[in-house]
């Protein structure tokens, strides 16, 4: 047999050799050379196992659990938040549609004649009403893009070359997929277009990250990118959202340039 | 998987924080040795330890009862370490950070952590430390996972997200990295291996 190179060297002392692993053995029962270069490969190898770890107290366990407990009950109330925010929406189409069916079924005024009716308070007048609801949907809209936005960053900020671990990014995107349906059907029948086509833009981003594998490849982090970037998805966001928040709107970034 | 471990998942499962406490106290401790094997530093092995209970947490639904909790807990670790010592190399890309000043840093902080493990002497300690930092992220993560974890290289392919081949090939430059720097202080006596 041939002298082992380096490779078969090191696949022998992890016993990756399989088939020739025997063969492998033998040779280096025979041959001194290959012998002395496998003992110092285990000898350097010997140096790394004994580089010690620092060593935790007996009770590093409940360290971890008590500073982790307060970030896994942030995640309790956000969820809180999400019920709350899903169920004042479903009031607020519920409200919608009333007044919908309302206004259809109120008699217009005869024509020729000169209104009798005091006019309408400008409180509960219909632009009015209108513009409440609008606001009421960009508020409660606005928790759901920040989520978005927290994540769209995360993808985009990615190294593509490396493909990326989204094993909780893909659990958030199966959460906000639901609602961001919810919050853009309720835009549509309220003739929000800009929120519905924000939300119509966002959603097919979400439901790939919903569906993706736990790991996702560099040719799947680098479509999510051009996805996000050619609808300038994430700029999108973060002028609804900061209006949504009362906050100014920021100024539109060059790619590449996202900061979390 | 121990059968304490599946109970403590179930009861965590319906939402019971105590079960969860006791698999987060049970498990902390190896989790941190994976961590810091693969980020070299203290305070990255900590986040580590967090992040991966973390994600433990949120994907708890997704486990599968007839896989071992500790693997499973282990692969979540290592896919921690990776994430975090990827966004440390975009860091220093993007803010021009001296990868020999971070080097010469991580260097002194693990010297200064192992002073009082008198396994080997503390300058062979500072020169292993310094061996396992020249790897990559993904040659020393490859390594870390055959070495210590003893993975099955196609497994490590999986978790690097690359052919097995390419994994092979990894572990070889790893360990090629580390004779090339340790060589000088081995004693020449047979190995038993």
């Amino acid at each position: 047999m041939q002298h082992l190179n380096e490779e078969q060297l090191v696949l022998h002392r992890y016993h990756d050799d399989g088939v020739d692993a025997v063969a492998a053995g033998q040779h280096l029962d025979a041959c001194a050379d290959c012998r002395a270069q496998f003992d110092t490969l285990c000898h350097v190898l010997a140096l790394v196992d004994d580089l010690p770890v620092p060593q935790r107290g007996d009770d590093y366990g409940t360290e971890v659990w008590n500073h982790l407990r307060w970030r896994l009950g942030r995640r309790d109330r956000a969820r809180v938040w999400q019920a709350f925010a899903a169920a004042a929406m479903i009031a607020l189409v519920f409200f919608a549609g009333g007044l919908w069916w309302a206004k259809r079924h109120t008699p217009a005024p005869a024509g020729g004649t000169i209104a009798t009716n005091p006019p309408r308070s400008p409180i509960t007048s219909p632009q009015n009403t209108a513009r409440d609801h609008d606001r009421i949907l960009l508020v409660v809209v606005g928790d759901h893009l920040d989520s978005s936005e927290r994540m769209l960053l995360e993808l985009t900020n990615a190294d593509a070359s490396r493909g990326l671990d989204v094993t909780a990014e893909r659990r958030r995107a199966t959460e906000l997929v639901s609602a961001n349906r919810l919050y853009r059907r309720t835009a549509e029948q309220h003739g929000d277009a800009r929120i519905a086509t924000l939300l119509a833009d966002l959603e097919p981003v979400l439901l790939e990250l919903s569906h993706a594998d736990d790991r996702l490849s560099p040719g799947e982090v680098a479509s999510l990118q051009k996805r996000i970037d050619s609808k300038e998805l994430l700029f999108k966001v973060r002028v609804v959202s900061a209006q949504a928040g009362g906050r100014q709107v920021p100024p539109p970034q060059p790619k590449g340039t996202n900061s979390l | 998987m121990e059968t304490s471990d599946a109970t403590a998942i179930d009861r965590a499962r319906g939402g019971d924080s105590d079960a969860f406490r006791q698999l987060v106290e049970r498990h902390s401790q190896p989790v941190f040795r994976v961590a810091y094997r693969m980020t070299g530093n203290q305070h990255d092995a900590d986040d580590v330890v967090q992040e991966t209970f973390l994600r433990a947490y949120r994907t708890l639904d997704r486990f599968e009862e007839r896989a071992n909790f500790s693997t499973w807990l282990h692969r979540i670790a290592v896919n921690c370490s990776l994430d975090l010592l990827r966004a440390r190399v975009r860091h220093d890309r993007h803010y021009g950070g001296d990868p020999e000043e971070a080097e010469m840093t991580g260097a002194a902080k693990s010297e200064a952590a192992l002073q009082d493990r008198l396994l080997l002497s503390a300058e062979l300690q500072v020169h292993v430390n310094k061996a396992m930092e020249r790897l990559t992220g993904n040659e020393r993560t490859a390594f870390v996972l055959r070495h210590f974890e003893g993975m099955p290289v196609e497994e490590i392919g999986r978790t690097l997200g690359i052919q097995v081949n390419a994994a092979k090939h990894t572990i070889f430059r790893a360990v090629r990295k580390l004779r090339e720097s340790l060589e000088p202080f081995v004693r020449s006596k047979p190995c038993n291996t």
